[in-house]
C-alpha cells in the first residue's frame, strides 16, 4: 500500500511528466490557453494513459516476454497505442457527442503523445507489476492535468498583462513553463527513488 | 473610542476648511435659467410649456414620464424664452427650458401647504412626487420611489445621510447647522410616510458642531445621531448601512433588502418644505469652492443657475481653470464650460487651477493591490480593468463588475494613474449591452 | 526472426480489423462539402458573413442556409471554389475595402477637452461625446486597429486611423465597433472620397477643423452626377463615378482625396507610404 502511494506522489509531484522529465510538452504548450481546455485535455491523457498502461503491460509480459522478442518493444507499443486511441476516438464520437465534444479533439493530439508512451515505457522499465503500473499511469496523468492546469492559469494571468511585445505569446510562455518546471524542483527528494 | 464604519475606503484630505465655516448665502438670480428635463435618474421629464408662456415660480415646466420619473418646476417667475437642446452637466446637449426670470421672484398661488399630521402616507407620498422631490446628495433619485418599498419588504430603519464625505463639499453640513428645524420635521414625515419609529442621523465626525447642535435637538423626537468614523465612500448608502446599522446589503439587492431606507438630509428639508408650504424642489444648497475660486461659498441656488454665474457670486477665478467639476471630486462630473446650468443634483461646484491637475500618461500596473484593500465593495478593480480593457464581457461579469459603486477609490489611490474607474464603469456597459441583447 | 514478424503482424491486423469494424460500426454521418467548404474559405473568422467563425458558415452554406456570396474577405475567388464545391453558379458582390472619411489628425483638428482615460474610443465617446470638438472625426484611440482581423487599419503618429486598402477585405468589423460612424465600406474600384463625417454647419466645421467639408457645393457644381450634398456633408456617388477626380482641385478645404493618386498618397498617408 504504501509503495502505491508513494509511485502517485512520485509520479504527481516529485517526477512529474512535464515538469521534470520534459515529456509531452507539445500539448502542454498547444492545449494550454484556457483553464478549461486545458482541463478537457489533461482528464484525456490520464484516461488514455491508464488504459495504454494496462494493455501494453499484457503485450509485455504475454507477447513480447514470452516469445523473447523484448526488443521490438517500442514499435509495438507505438502500434497498439495508436490503434487504441483511435478506437477510443471512433466509440466516443459514435456513443456521446457531448463527451466527445470536450474530450475528443484533444484525442489526435494524444495518439502520438510521447508522455503516453513514456508511461508504458516506463512500466517496464521499473518492472512494476500490474497494480503498480496502474497507479503509476493514474499518477502520470494527474501530473501532467496538474501542470497543464497551473501553466493554463498562469496563461490567463498573462493575457491580461501588458507583456513587452517581442516577449508576447509563445516567448513569455516559454520563460513561465521555465519558472513552472523550476518551482517544481522544489518537490525533489520528497520521494526516494 | 473607535467610531463606526465600514471596511475599505480612505481617507482623501477632506479640504473642506475653505466653505465650511460660511453660512449659506441666497444667491441673486441670473439673466436666464436654463432647465434641463434631464435632472434625475431614470426617465427624462416630458416638457409641457412653450416658448412665450408666462410661469409662476413652482409651475410645471416639465411631467414625469414613467414610475421612476418626476415633474420638473419652474424655479422663478418669469417668461419661457426659448425650448431648445442647451449643454447640459453631462456634456452634451439636451432638451431645456430657458426662463427669463421677472424679478418678482413669486410663487405660483395654487401651490399649497398643509399640515402632515391631516395627511395620511399615500398622499404625503403623492405630494412628495408631485413637488418633484430627488435624493439631493447628487445621484438624483426620485425620492417617491425609495418611499414605496414592495409590501413583502419591511423597513424598519430611516437612515438620514448627513456624511458628506466627499471632500470640499460643505453643503449639508451648513444645512444639519442652519436649517435643522426643516430637517428634523422631513424626518418626522419621512418616518410617517414609512410607518416606522426608528431614525438615525449618520454624520462623520469631522463635523462635531453638527454633531453637538442635532444630537441636543433630536432628543426631543427620538432620532438617533451616530457620529462616524472620517471615511470616504460613507455617504454611499450601501457603506452608510454597513457602519450605521452593521448590516449588509447583498450583491445585486437594494438598501430595502436589508429593511432600510436611505435620504440624504437635504432631501429631507426639501420634503418638509413640500408638505408644510407646498414648495416644489426649485432650490437648493450647493458649495461653491476649489482653488480656483477666489471667495468659496455655500450658496442657496435656483435650479438652471448658469455655473458661469455661481463663479461670478463668489469673487470669480483665481488663475486659470484646469479642471471644472460638477458634485465632489471624487464622484463628480467633469464639465467642458461653465456654459451648463446648476441641476437638482448639483452639491457643489469645483473649480481646480492648471497646477493643481496631476495629468500624467498611466503607466502599467504594477500590482501593488492598494485598490483591492481599498474598494469598498471588495472586488479587485486592476482585473476588472484588465477584462474591459481586453473587451472579456463575461469574465468581467463573473468578476461582479456590475456591484462597482463607482466611486472612484481605486482611481484615486492607483500610483500608475490608471482609469480603473473608466475601466469598470466600460465593462458594466458591455455587461448590460449583452444582457439587453440576450 | 519469423516470431517476431508474426508476433507484430498479428498485433497490428488485430489492430486494423479492430478499427476497421470500429470505424464501419460508429461511423458518424458528415457532409463532404462541409469540410470542402471549410477549406476554401480564409480562416480568418472575421464575422464578416455574419456568423460566428468560418466553420460555422461553411456548415450554414452546406445546408443552404446562407448564399455563399458573404465573405467578403475571400472575395471572388472563394466564392468561386463554393460555387464548385455546391455545384451552383452565384454572382460575385463587388469587392469593398473600409474608408476612414475623416482627415482631421491632431494637427488639422481641435480637441474638445483633454483626454486622459481609456484608449477606447467607445469608452472616450461616453464622456461628453467624445474628446474631439468635431462630433464626426475619428478619435484616434484605435478601437478599429485592435479588433482588425487582418491587420489592415492603424492609427498613425498624428493620431488618425488610416486604411492600408491592398490589406482590406471590406469585413466591416471596424465599420462596427466605431463608435462615430466615420468608417464606411466603398467599393474598391472607387478611388476618390470625400473625407469629412460632420454634418455641422461650414462656419462651425471652419471653427474645428482645417479640412472638413463645409458643404459649399462646389464639387456639385463641378461633376452634378457624382456628388451629393446632405446636411451641409458631401459625399461620392459610388454608382457614378466618372470624372468626380476633377473636383479634388476645385475642393476650398482641400477633403476630397484620390486613393490612385501616389502623391497625394504620401502627404496624407505617411504611415502607409512608409
Amino acid at each position: 500500500m504504501v509503495t502505491l502511494i508513494l509511485i502517485l506522489i512520485s509520479a504527481v509531484f516529485v517526477n512529474n511528466f512535464v515538469l521534470a522529465r520534459f515529456l509531452g510538452i507539445c500539448p502542454f504548450l498547444g492545449v494550454s490557453k484556457k483553464v478549461d481546455t486545458a482541463l478537457g485535455m489533461g482528464m484525456a491523457v490520464i484516461f488514455v494513459m491508464t488504459v495504454a498502461s494496462v494493455v501494453t503491460w499484457f503485450i509485455q509480459y504475454f507477447i513480447l516476454g514470452r516469445f523473447g522478442i523484448e526488443y521490438l518493444q517500442t514499435i509495438a507499443f507505438i502500434l497498439v497505442i495508436a490503434s487504441l486511441v483511435q478506437l477510443v476516438e471512433m466509440v466516443i464520437q459514435k456513443s456521446s457527442p457531448v463527451l466527445y465534444q470536450s474530450l475528443g479533439i484533444f484525442l489526435p493530439l494524444i495518439t502520438t503523445n510521447c508522455a503516453v508512451l513514456g508511461v508504458a515505457v516506463l512500466n517496464i522499465q521499473k518492472s512494476y507489476s500490474f497494480l503498480e503500473s496502474v497507479v503509476f499511469a493514474i499518477g502520470a496523468g494527474l501530473g501532467f492535468t496538474l501542470a497543464m492546469v497551473l501553466f493554463a492559469g498562469l496563461r490567463e494571468r498573462i493575457d491580461l498583462s501588458p507583456v513587452p511585445k517581442s516577449f508576447c505569446g509563445t516567448a513569455v510562455a516559454l520563460v513561465t513553463a521555465g519558472l513552472l518546471s523550476l518551482a517544481f524542483m522544489g518537490f525533489a527528494g520528497l520521494v526516494k527513488g | 473610542m473607535s467610531l463606526k464604519t465600514f471596511a475599505g475606503g480612505l481617507h482623501p484630505p477632506d479640504s473642506k476648511s475653505y466653505s465650511e465655516h460660511k453660512a449659506i448665502e441666497a444667491c441673486p438670480l441670473p439673466e436666464e435659467l436654463v432647465i434641463p428635463a434631464m435632472q434625475h435618474i431614470g426617465a427624462p421629464a416630458e416638457i409641457c410649456v412653450g416658448k412665450g408662456d408666462l410661469v409662476k415660480k413652482g409651475t410645471v415646466i416639465a411631467n414625469a414620464k414613467g414610475f421612476v420619473s418626476v415633474p420638473i418646476h419652474a424655479s422663478t417667475s418669469g417668461e419661457v424664452i426659448a425650448v431648445e437642446p442647451r449643454m447640459h452637466p453631462s456634456g452634451k446637449l439636451l432638451p431645456a427650458v430657458v426662463i427669463k426670470p421677472d424679478g418678482e421672484d413669486a410663487w405660483d398661488e395654487s401651490l399649497k401647504g398643509g399640515n402632515p399630521d391631516d395627511l395620511d402616507a399615500e398622499a404625503l407620498k403623492k405630494k412628495i412626487l408631485a413637488c418633484g422631490i430627488v435624493g439631493l446628495g447628487g445621484a438624483t433619485f426620485p425620492a417617491h420611489v425609495k418611499l414605496s418599498p414592495p409590501a413583502d419588504k419591511k423597513i424598519d430603519t430611516l437612515i438620514l445621510n448627513g456624511v458628506e464625505c466627499e471632500p470640499y463639499l460643505t453643503a449639508d453640513h451648513r444645512l444639519m447647522l442652519e436649517e435643522s428645524e426643516r430637517l428634523i420635521d422631513g424626518i418626522n414625515i419621512l418616518r410617517k410616510v414609512l410607518g416606522i419609529e426608528r431614525a438615525v442621523i449618520g454624520i462623520e465626525s469631522n463635523k462635531p458642531d453638527a454633531i453637538a447642535k442635532l444630537g441636543k435637538e433630536c432628543i426631543a423626537h427620538k432620532i438617533e445621531v451616530v457620529p462616524l468614523e472620517v471615511k470616504y465612500p460613507q455617504g454611499a448608502e450601501k457603506q452608510l448601512i454597513d457602519a450605521v446599522t452593521g448590516r449588509q446589503v447583498p450583491s445585486g439587492c437594494l438598501p430595502m433588502d436589508a429593511g432600510v431606507v436611505v435620504q440624504n438630509v437635504g432631501t429631507a428639508a426639501a420634503v418638509s418644505d413640500a408638505i408644510r408650504l407646498g414648495h416644489p424642489l426649485v432650490e437648493r444648497i450647493a458649495t461653491v469652492t476649489g482653488p480656483g475660486i477666489k471667495e468659496p461659498k455655500n450658496l442657496k441656488i435656483a435650479v438652471g443657475t448658469p455655473l458661469q454665474h455661481l463663479v461670478d457670486q463668489c469673487g470669480g477665478l483665481v488663475g486659470e481653470p484646469g479642471k471644472i467639476i460638477m458634485g465632489g471630486p471624487m464622484m463628480g462630473q467633469t464639465q467642458l464650460s461653465l456654459e451648463a446650468p446648476a441641476i437638482r443634483g448639483t452639491s457643489g461646484l469645483l473649480i481646480f487651477r492648471k497646477e493643481d491637475i496631476d495629468t500624467r500618461e498611466a503607466g502599467p500596473c504594477i500590482r501593488c493591490g492598494r485598490c483591492v484593500s481599498v474598494c469598498p465593495i471588495h472586488l479587485q478593480p486592476t482585473l476588472l480593468a484588465a477584462y474591459a480593457r481586453l473587451d472579456l464581457i463575461d469574465e468581467a461579469e463573473s468578476a461582479n463588475a456590475l456591484d462597482c459603486i463607482e466611486c472612484g477609490c481605486c482611481t484615486y489611490i492607483c500610483p500608475a494613474t490608471l482609469p480603473l474607474v473608466q475601466s469598470i464603469r466600460y465593462a458594466k456597459g458591455g455587461i448590460m449591452a449583452k444582457r439587453r441583447k440576450s | 526472426m519469423f516470431t517476431s514478424i508474426l508476433c507484430l503482424g498479428g498485433i497490428g491486423l488485430i489492430a486494423s480489423l479492430t478499427l476497421g469494424f470500429a470505424a464501419k460500426k460508429f461511423a458518424v454521418e458528415v457532409d463532404p462539402r462541409e469540410a470542402a467548404i471549410m477549406d476554401a474559405l480564409p480562416g480568418a473568422n472575421c464575422g464578416a458573413c455574419g456568423q460566428a467563425g468560418c466553420s460555422g458558415y461553411a456548415k450554414a452554406v452546406a445546408e443552404g442556409r446562407l448564399a455563399p456570396n458573404l465573405c467578403t474577405p475571400g472575395g471572388s475567388s472563394t466564392l468561386e471554389a463554393i460555387a464548385a464545391i455546391l455545384g451552383i453558379e452565384a454572382s460575385a458582390a463587388e469587392p469593398v475595402v473600409a474608408v476612414v472619411k475623416c482627415q482631421g489628425d491632431n494637427e488639422k483638428a481641435m480637441p474638445k477637452y483633454q483626454y486622459l482615460g481609456l484608449t477606447d474610443c467607445n469608452a472616450a465617446q461616453k464622456i461628453a461625446d467624445g474628446p474631439k470638438a468635431c462630433p464626426g472625426g475619428c478619435l484616434g484611440l484605435g478601437s478599429c486597429e485592435r479588433i482588425c482581423p487582418f491587420d489592415a487599419i492603424h492609427i498613425n503618429d498624428k493620431g488618425l486611423a488610416v486604411v492600408d486598402r491592398n490589406k482590406c477585405t471590406g469585413c466591416g468589423k471596424c465599420v462596427s465597433v466605431c463608435p462615430r460612424g466615420v468608417i464606411s465600406l466603398a467599393p474598391k474600384s472607387v478611388t476618390t472620397h470625400v473625407l469629412c463625417n460632420s454634418h455641422d454647419k461650414g462656419a462651425l466645421v471652419r471653427k474645428y477643423c482645417q479640412v472638413g467639408c463645409i458643404g459649399c457645393m462646389i464639387c456639385k457644381k463641378t461633376v452634378p452626377e457624382g456628388y451629393v450634398i446632405e446636411n451641409f456633408l458631401a459625399s461620392v456617388v459610388y454608382e457614378k463615378p466618372e470624372g468626380i477626380e476633377t473636383a479634388i482641385g476645385k475642393c476650398p478645404m482641400k477633403c476630397i482625396h484620390d486613393y490612385a493618386t501616389p502623391a497625394q498618397k504620401t502627404a496624407v498617408e505617411p504611415d502607409s507610404a512608409a
